[in-house]
């Protein structure tokens, strides 16, 4: 398989402003050194909790937000690099669909504006091509045509984020970021609109980055799986290998938190001690000592480094480290 | 006697341009030291159930079209205003799914705590403020004696509902609403959250009612559950007993939409109806694959499967099997 976007050490430090004439007195490091592959065809999943940094890996994957420092090769070329010219070509091929459906659509379009849009600015398609085009686009996600001249407050959570996503494929792209999908929708949707993703997914053979909180969304579409904490991926490997043999403790204890379906296996593992600390002020050494069950004395000095446990498991813990 | 029995509860709203029917005719029990379990959709009417068990329903435009809300044995409905208010944060309390915005942002959270201890008993000053401590410590907060003094945007997501926690429980009620608890937190945290409101339960033996749309959180949770959809309970079995044998039509769905392995997920068609604009009938008929001809006429009452069994649902599928 061909690789079709490399993300290597990419950094994004936000400065905080603060004291008597507003001047720079600390960095949230959101993203800290996240290096990654997606090859073509395929879904990498992105996992963690909330201002780990996952939404915006996924902004600078796209060149929506400048990064710090790092690279991402797309198709080869360097995105941070490109000329506003040049980057506008490659624009046709990254697309993303936004997690809140109710924020993502511009009230005062219709469904066919918002669906069109880019098809008109890219590639100059205009009247009733374009409206053909937006029609079988609206069948593909499963919309009856009827809707074009609807705007987006007539529809309902599912159905926009349909549009969304009607509106990420318009233009043909190779690679999607999915900024959860699905965690505004309610589970009978939430299963409509992640069997959509995948068939189109597949149809298409389309490059997707999923990021969501929910592991078993993750666990049920994407191929390798990349678990966040604290701006660093602390763990990289298959989908299987992450659900059956996963090595770092806080995907460990991630999935344990996980509530189990069945009413009668009630044995529940001690849940994690502690809140997810602050980026503003993280922890020294590696991030999750305070919180980590198998804390040892050099996980609070340390920053552990990237292990290789097996071909395609990586691991980020002093555990691993001989 | 069951400490709360909802009987034949309808709570519409009603708008100029329609009359909102978020309940309907809804029967609840819940017994001492229990946890009931509310699980459906958004808009389903689980919200709606908290707020009128605990008086919160704003009349005008919310009407109580029937039904009684018996709570030890006196009608909740009935209760005068002041009534309501040695009830309501003191036998009854509730905690809401949004500890951001739940918080008065200008007082610290020990005053928050203290005015509810003010409110229901006869303390000083300084019993409030042992009190409070007390709270915050049951809750497994984190050197309470600095953090009674500080402002709810000083704690995380997971502390301020911990705080709510504490407010809750602070007046040891008998009955507590916990609505959507875990909801807005993140994952490891709502694991600590809903332990600590399990052993919370069993030490001071209150009962909980827990509303969620989260299966996981209540197989793990619950003794009980109660399936809503558009404003009616469908179906209410002990939990064993759901995640077993599931028999109605949208309790199936619902359990078969979670994504398990691989395979393609099964869904439930179309959306949930407005629950101003119901289907005649079952209100699930128009998505449901099993509908018979009675199903578009007729509304399916809730009943017991067999005269035996405490699993009831409400489903035409089941009415030839032998009923009480």
């Amino acid at each position: 398989m061909n690789k079709l976007l490399t993300v290597r050490s990419l950094k994004k430090y936000f400065p905080v402003y603060g004291g008597l004439f507003s001047r720079v007195i600390g960095q949230v490091k959101a993203v800290d050194d996240v290096s990654f592959n997606i090859h073509e065809g395929e879904i990498l999943g992105l996992v963690g909790e909330s201002g780990c940094g996952k939404t915006t890996v996924g902004r600078m994957s796209l060149r929506l937000t400048q990064p710090t420092s790092g690279v991402v090769n797309f198709e080869k070329a360097n995105i941070f690099k490109l000329s506003k010219k040049e980057l506008d070509k490659l624009r046709p091929k990254m697309q993303i669909i936004f997690q809140d459906p109710y924020s993502s659509l511009n009230p005062r379009f219709t469904v066919e504006q918002i669906i069109g849009e880019a098809l008109s600015v890219h590639f100059h398609i205009n009247g009733k091509e374009l409206r053909a085009r937006v029609e079988s686009l609206m069948e593909k996600v499963g919309l009856s045509s009827m809707y074009l001249n609807r705007y987006a407050h007539e529809f309902s959570g599912g159905q926009r984020q349909r549009i969304g996503i009607a509106r990420a494929l318009a233009l043909g792209p190779r690679y999607i970021v999915c900024d959860e999908p699905v965690s505004a929708l309610d589970v009978s949707i939430q299963a409509q609109i992640i069997n959509l993703l995948q068939t189109l997914q597949q149809e298409e053979n389309l490059s997707m980055l999923f990021i969501s909180h929910d592991l078993n969304v993750v666990k049920h579409l994407s191929q390798r799986t990349a678990v966040m904490y604290l701006g660093k991926i602390v763990e990289l490997a298959s989908t299987e290998q992450i659900a059956n043999n996963s090595a770092h403790p806080y995907t460990q204890a991630l999935l344990a938190s996980k509530p189990s379906l069945d009413p009668k296996y009630r044995i529940r593992p001690q849940p994690l001690s502690g809140d997810v600390p602050s980026p503003l002020n993280p922890p020294s050494g590696c991030h999750f000592h305070p919180r980590c069950p198998k804390v040892m004395d050099r996980c609070k000095t340390e920053v552990p480094r990237q292990i290789q446990l097996e071909k395609n498991h990586q691991v980020l813990c002093h555990l691993y480290d001989e | 006697m069951p400490l709360l029995q909802v009987e034949d509860l309808s709570t519409f709203f009603h708008t100029e341009e329609n009359t909102v029917k978020s309940l309907r005719n809804i029967d609840l029990t819940i017994h001492k030291g229990e946890t009931l379990a509310l699980v459906g959709e958004s808009g389903c009417g689980k919200s709606v159930t908290a707020l009128s068990v605990m008086g919160l329903i704003p009349t005008p435009p919310g009407k109580f079209e029937s039904g009684r809300i018996l709570f030890r044995g006196q009608d909740l409905l009935k209760a005068s205003e002041s009534e309501m208010q040695s009830i309501r944060g003191n036998e009854i309390s509730m905690i809401f799914q949004e500890p951001m915005t739940s918080l008065n942002p200008i007082f610290t959270i020990g005053d928050q705590i203290m005015e509810a201890i003010h409110l229901h008993q006869n303390k000083t000053k300084f019993q409030a403020r042992e009190l409070a401590l007390n709270a915050l410590r049951q809750v497994a907060i984190p050197s309470p004696e600095n953090r009674i003094d500080q402002y709810p945007h000083e704690l995380s997501g997971g502390m301020k509902q911990r705080v709510m926690i504490a407010m809750a429980i602070a007046s040891q009620p008998s009955l507590l609403i916990a609505d959507e608890p875990t909801t807005a937190l993140d994952v490891t945290i709502q694991a600590q959250i809903l332990d600590l409101l399990d052993q919370l339960r069993q030490k001071i033996e209150m009962s909980i009612l827990l509303i969620t749309h989260n299966l996981g959180i209540v197989a793990q949770y619950a003794d009980r559950v109660a399936v809503m959809y558009a404003g009616k309970i469908v179906e209410l079995a002990s939990v064993e007993e759901l995640f077993a044998s599931p028999l109605h039509p949208y309790t199936l769905g619902l359990l078969n939409s979670l994504p398990k392995d691989g395979t393609k997920l099964e869904t439930i068609p179309g959306v949930v109806p407005h629950p101003a604009y119901l289907p005649k009938g079952c209100a699930f008929h128009p998505r449901c694959a099993e509908k018979v001809d009675q199903c578009t006429k007729m509304i399916p009452p809730l009943k017991p499967i067999n005269s035996k069994s405490l699993h009831q649902t409400a489903c035409w599928l089941y009415e030839t099997s032998p009923t009480v």
